[in-house]
């Protein structure tokens, strides 16, 4: 009774005090509100999209995101065929719910970094639902090898079963199910690779530097390896690329693009020609 | 060989042979010594003789400079050095023995002639001593050297040609075709004479004469060229570091022998003359600087403008200029009304006006009611009221009514003739017409400041230049870019329309908040807090900063050119305010007229109130002395003044606060949490979602120009808003100052501002225009106060001149002014004025045109030069391809040489021929002779290919027949 009434009090409280900043004030903060609003709408249609519609979907059908996704390429995309997959992938991505892949455009970036270069080993880090894997997989020449770390159990179920309906078997795709840390200082030993043509950074933005440290310690990098980072400008990873910057130790090139799937957010990808150690 | 190379071991070999002669005198030196042991006293005698001597070489010497220019003597005295070095060696040894022979006095020549030098160079000693100690170091060193070149007496010139050789080396080349064969042909007589003159030194007899007038001569030449070459440094060629060396040394050598010239008497005089120059020019130089340094925040600006283009230090430039008419507004206000008031005035508490009230007394000194501007700050010089309307005061007689008229009257009449002033300059500096068509040529050519010596400087001078460069492409760009003109201007139209709404919305908003602070200030302010009170002010300030940002984002649909889109944005901006004020000022006269109410009745019982007193305490005796009571506790009327006043101070206090305070969040908080959390953040701020903020120049302005609005407007009533202002301007210029430098990003679309200076100032003139409009309209229809300001008891505030104008001046004047206020008058006069601003305006409109005419000449005219050019390029070209086949048909049964000449000689061609297609017009026979004068040189060296000639004296042959200036070139050179 008595908590009832000091709450009740407390509310009076607050609504005195509400009442004291007249509604004309509050009034006035209306078009600070809706310049955010127009200002940062794509920021707000990637949260409901990315973050409420998930939240929504997972609930209702008590699935993960990556086993919607694999269910819909399933039923709609030609197995087999990998341009087929990944164009489901992007439909499915762009209308019905969001996944943060690497995307058609680029994507593009990438198929012509592949084309130019021809890199006999790629260390794939954030396999994820394994578009990306595919989509390297796919431009590779024959006999090329691809090692594709994930860390999540699921994810990488799903990403396995994309693989290889896209058509790639275990020679050309190693999927290592460890954390990106633990898997780099031992991929000599463990997989015998002496030196990386191609590493693509797609995972946590978090782990990007340290795993450039590692990628350096482990000597696996040679003179004229390519380290290929997305998402380095949204969500972004300033420290990773402050590092590539100042260390010299890579030639620097951020291509500058649209975060995949949603208009209006500018992001980039950074490709680091590593110069060799001096 | 080519002629520079030649120079170059000409030089070469001259040093050997000076070095050569210096081992010679150094023996001569011991000789000579041995001979003065015992010699001394005769020395003197001698001097004659040896001056003699001298002196008949000289004037050889100087013979023969006659024939030849100097030029070549010098060349064909290396030349002579080369040929005949042995020979004179010999020669030389020769008279040496000659002299032993003689005696002392003929071996002791050179040895004397250096003492005579150690003599004068003393003189000039003690004289420079007198002049500057300073000079004490160098000219010991200068007289060092001059002994040196004394003892090597013959070798001095060559060694001076030797340090002239690069300074020449390049008139050398100009002049060679003419100079080089008479030269050689000069150098065999001319070195022969040179000989003979110094075989014949020891015969010689002269005159007596001053001391070596050839060798000052030569010093002055070759000073006066290094001053020529330090002057004209800056249009040569080179490289900056060639320059720069050359700069260095020339300015050495001026400095170390500019002393010694003149003669004399004058010698002194010149040196006190080249000193004082010098001084002078590093005082004017000074000066610049100070100057420069003097203009108030001029580095500052510049820094601000290279880091961030100029349309933000347009702002800034907007804001300085601001100040100083502050500053003379601050004068006039604070002269001539608030410190004679303060002085000479009654002082504090003499009068009812003068004095708080008895019931505000306990409150008056409380800082919210200070702040408020309430208490002790409304009963001072700072408001209206406290002034009195006592006639003159002081042992001035100072006319302090009319004082305070006259200043309102004047500082708003000197705001208007100040804005179009600069109005009327801005124009004329705009001049009509496109200036963009050698846009980029322009920046190229004369963007950079050659009076930057600061590194730093430089460095933001080379930024400040590249932003213009990305400026004017980015101008470049959207000129040429065309889109979908319908979706544009139908997005045009809906940000128009939504521009509209939110004003109309931001306007209701506003008449509502009035609506309601006028139902407050009815039921009586003291019921309310603090929020309620200033409700007015708030939502205002709020308005004015959010609403612009929302215009911002709506203009991105517009898709404008950014200079475009600022003007429009600054024109919503503008509406916005105006509306807010214009509200404002609605609100305020309905308060001036509840006060007017108020004094009414105040007024009645006033007359109540003073019979009251008199009737209650002295019944009877009228002729008692005046009751006295404490002014404090005299009932008064509310001065609706003193209130209109207050009002436009809160104004000004409450928008300065927002704006800081907008500045301290929204850009230094921000800027700081973007910066630090940037770390241990999950994206990346800075490029992201905060980002920093850019410098809002739109918003700014005009804040700037609504807040001297206000100033204008309350500046009758509150005597202190100058002040205040200037207090504000000056503290925002360093705070925004510094915001920008440190937490605002450049604008990521740059561009020049250079049209909206002008616009600024327009919209100035109509705010200026907007707030006299209620100043004098309150002026004009309310009476003042009955009891509080200068102007009370008077029935309208202007009536004050009238009063002067009978009272202090004759009365034949205030006839003459009535009678020129006579309409019959006034009108005619009117009526001529508006003829001539008609005329005026006319001729100024035709002066434009034919200003617009003219330029439009000159611009086909230089098309026209242009295509002109071309043709003559292409003509010329075309000569030059049937002049090549003639001479391939004639030379065909000439040698392989003669081929590869002619192949080379056609790729030279076309090399002009693009040269002109450039624009730039190369005269056919002078390309034609450049090539045909070559191939003597270049049949003997395939390999290298001195620069071509550029004289005019050969070129009168005709193109197509290269065989004639051959002929012309050898019979040149043999």
């Amino acid at each position: 009774m008595l908590q009832s009434v000091s709450c009740g009090s407390r509310k009076f409280r607050i609504w005195s005090a509400l009442k004291m900043v007249s509604p004309a004030i509050a009034l006035a903060f209306l078009p600070l509100l809706l310049t955010l609003i127009i200002r940062y709408r794509y920021y707000f249609v990637l949260l409901y999209r990315a973050v409420l519609i998930r939240w929504v979907r997972d609930c209702l059908t008590g699935l993960s995101r990556e086993e919607r996704a694999f269910q819909y390429i399933l039923t709609h995309a030609t197995p087999g065929d990998a341009q087929s997959i990944l164009d489901t992938f992007d439909h499915w991505c762009s209308k019905v719910e969001f996944i943060s892949n690497i995307g058609p455009k680029k994507g593009k970036i990438l198929d012509r970094l592949l084309q130019e270069h021809c890199p006999i080993t790629v260390l794939e880090l954030g396999t994820h639902c394994g578009y990306s894997t595919v989509r390297i997989a796919r431009s590779l020449p024959i006999g090329a090898r691809i090692y594709s770390v994930e860390m999540d159990e699921r994810n990488a179920q799903v990403a396995e079963k994309i693989i290889r309906l896209a058509g790639f078997d275990e020679d050309m795709v190693e999927l290592i199910v460890r954390p990106s840390d633990e898997v780099i200082p031992r991929l000599r030993e463990d997989f015998g690779v002496e030196r990386l043509d191609l590493v693509f950074m797609d995972h946590w933005k978090r782990c990007y530097l340290p795993d450039l440290q590692l990628l350096e310690g482990s000597g696996l990098l040679g003179e004229g390896s390519i380290i290929l980072a997305d998402n380095v400008i949204f969500p972004g990873a300033p420290n990773f690329l402050r590092h590539a910057r100042r260390s010299g130790l890579y030639e620097v090139r951020v291509h500058r693009a649209m975060l995949e799937y949603i208009r209006g957010i500018r992001d980039g990808m950074a490709e680091l020609t590593f110069l060799g150690i001096k | 060989m080519p002629r520079h190379k030649l120079i170059a071991s000409e030089s070469d070999v001259s040093i050997e042979v000076d070095e050569g002669k210096d081992n010679e005198f150094s023996l001569y030196y011991v000789e000579v010594e041995e001979n003065s042991k015992g010699g001394k006293e005769k020395q003197a005698t001698r001097d004659g003789k040896r001056r003699r001597a001298r002196n008949g070489e000289v004037s050889r010497r100087r013979a023969s400079e006659k024939r030849t220019t100097n030029m070549a003597n010098k060349r064909a005295e290396k030349k002579h050095e080369k040929h005949h070095k042995t020979t004179r060696k010999e020669g030389e040894r020769h008279r040496k023995r000659q002299r032993r022979r003689i005696a002392d006095e003929e071996e002791a020549e050179e040895e004397s002639s250096k003492e005579k030098k150690n003599i004068k160079n003393e003189r000039t000693k003690t004289l420079k001593l007198e002049d500057e100690k300073e000079k004490d170091v160098k000219k010991k060193r200068k007289k060092h050297v001059k002994n040196q070149e004394d003892d090597a007496n013959p070798g001095k010139t060559k060694q001076k040609d030797c340090q002239d050789v690069p300074l020449k080396e390049k008139k050398k080349k100009r002049k060679k075709p003419e100079t080089t064969s008479e030269s050689e042909s000069q150098s065999e007589s001319q070195s022969e004479s040179n000989s003979d003159s110094e075989a014949k030194d020891n015969q010689a007899v002269g005159v007596l004469g001053s001391l070596t007038p050839e060798e000052l001569e030569k010093l002055k030449e070759a000073v006066d060229e290094r001053k020529k070459l330090i002057t004209t440094i800056k249009g040569k060629p080179w490289p900056m570091k060639k320059k720069l060396v050359i700069l260095r040394e020339s300015q050495e050598f001026v400095e170390k022998y500019e002393g010694a010239l003149g003669k004399g008497k004058g010698r002194k005089l010149y040196a006190y003359k080249v000193l004082m120059m010098k001084k002078w020019m590093k005082f004017e130089r000074d000066l610049e600087n100070f100057k420069t340094a003097c203009i108030p925040w001029e580095m500052k600006i510049k820094e601000i403008e290279s880091h961030f283009g100029s349309s933000v230090a347009s702002y800034f430039i907007f804001l300085r200029w601001m100040y100083g008419i502050n500053m003379i507004l601050f004068g006039l206000t604070f002269g001539l009304v608030m410190v004679p008031e303060a002085l000479m005035g009654k002082p504090y508490g003499s009068m009812p006006r003068k004095t708080v009230p008895r019931e505000e007394e306990a409150s008056a000194m409380n800082f919210a009611v200070l702040w408020d501007f309430g208490g002790y700050a409304k009963y001072s010089v700072l408001f209206y009221g406290y002034y009195n309307n006592q006639r003159a005061i002081g042992w001035l007689k100072f006319r302090m009514p009319l004082s305070y008229f006259l200043v309102g009257v004047g500082t708003v009449a000197y705001s208007y003739m100040v804005v179009i002033r600069t109005m009327a300059r801005n124009a004329n500096e705009e001049g009509g017409g496109d200036d963009t068509s050698f846009n980029f040529s322009w920046k190229t050519f004369t963007s950079w400041d050659y009076l930057i010596g600061n590194p730093e400087t430089a460095d933001n001078k080379f930024a400040s230049i590249t932003t213009s460069f990305k400026e004017a492409i980015v101008e470049e760009q959207e000129s040429r870019k065309d889109d979908n003109i319908h979706l544009t201007r139908f997005l045009r139209v809906l940000a128009n329309f939504l521009v509209l709404c939110c004003l109309a919305g931001s306007g209701y908003l506003i008449y509502f908040v009035v609506r309601r602070s006028q139902k407050f200030a009815l039921e009586g302010l003291e019921n309310y807090g603090w929020w309620e009170r200033n409700e007015v002010n708030m939502v205002m300030s709020l308005l004015g900063m959010f609403c612009p940002m929302l215009f911002d984002v709506i203009s991105t649909l517009e898709n404008y050119h950014p200079r475009i889109a600022l003007q429009w944005q600054l024109g919503r901006i503008f509406a916005l305010f105006l509306g807010n004020l214009y509200t404002f000022i609605i609100a305020l006269m309905d308060a001036i007229q509840l006060k007017r109410a108020e004094e009414e009745i105040v007024k009645k019982n006033m007359t109540i109130w003073q019979a009251n007193l008199y009737n209650g305490t002295v019944p009877d005796n009228s002729t008692a002395p005046p009751i006295t009571v404490h002014p404090a506790d005299v009932p008064r009327g509310p001065c609706w003044e003193t209130m209109v006043g207050q009002e436009f101070v809160r104004l000004i206090i409450s928008d300065t606060m927002t704006t800081y305070i907008t500045l301290l969040i929204g850009d230094f908080i921000r800027a700081v949490l973007v910066r630090f959390l940037n770390n241990c953040w999950c994206w990346d701020l800075e490029y992201g979602f905060p980002s920093y903020s850019e410098f809002d120049v739109s918003g700014n302005v005009l804040g700037l120009i609504f807040n001297q609005g206000m100033i204008w407007m309350g500046a009758f009533y509150a005597p202190c808003l100058p002040a205040l202002n200037l207090l504000r301007l000056h503290v925002s210029m360093y705070l925004q100052c510094w915001a920008v430098m440190c937490c605002n990003v450049p604008q990521e679309r740059v561009f020049k501002a250079s049209g909206s200076n002008n616009f600024y100032m327009a919209m100035l003139l109509v705010i200026l225009f907007l707030s006299t409009l209620p100043a004098i309209y309150t002026i004009v229809s309310f009476p003042p106060s009955f009891d509080c300001g200068p102007f009370s008891g008077k029935n309208r505030m202007f009536d004050v001149i009238q009063e002067t104008l009978e009272t202090d001046f004759p009365a034949w004047f205030g006839k003459v002014f009535s009678y020129a206020s006579n309409p019959g008058l006034v009108l005619p006069f009117l009526l001529l004025l508006v003829l001539a601003i008609y005329y005026l305006q006319s001729t100024s409109k035709t002066y434009k045109r034919v200003n617009m005419e003219l330029k439009k000449k000159l611009q086909t005219q230089n098309e026209e030069n242009k295509k002109k050019n071309k043709l003559a390029a292409l003509k010329a070209a075309n000569e030059l391809e049937q002049a090549r086949k003639a001479g391939e048909q004639r030379s065909n049964s000439a040698s392989d040489l003669g081929v590869n000449e002619e192949s080379s000689s056609l790729d030279e061609a076309g090399h002009h021929r693009q040269a002109g297609q450039n624009g730039r017009l190369i005269h056919p026979s002078q390309s034609q002779h450049a090539q045909s004068s070559e191939p003597p040189v270049s049949s003997t060296h395939t390999t290298t290919r001195p620069p071509a000639s550029r004289s005019h004296t050969a070129s009168g042959h005709l193109p197509g027949h290269p065989q004639q200036p051959q002929k012309n070139s050898h019979s040149n050179r043999r």
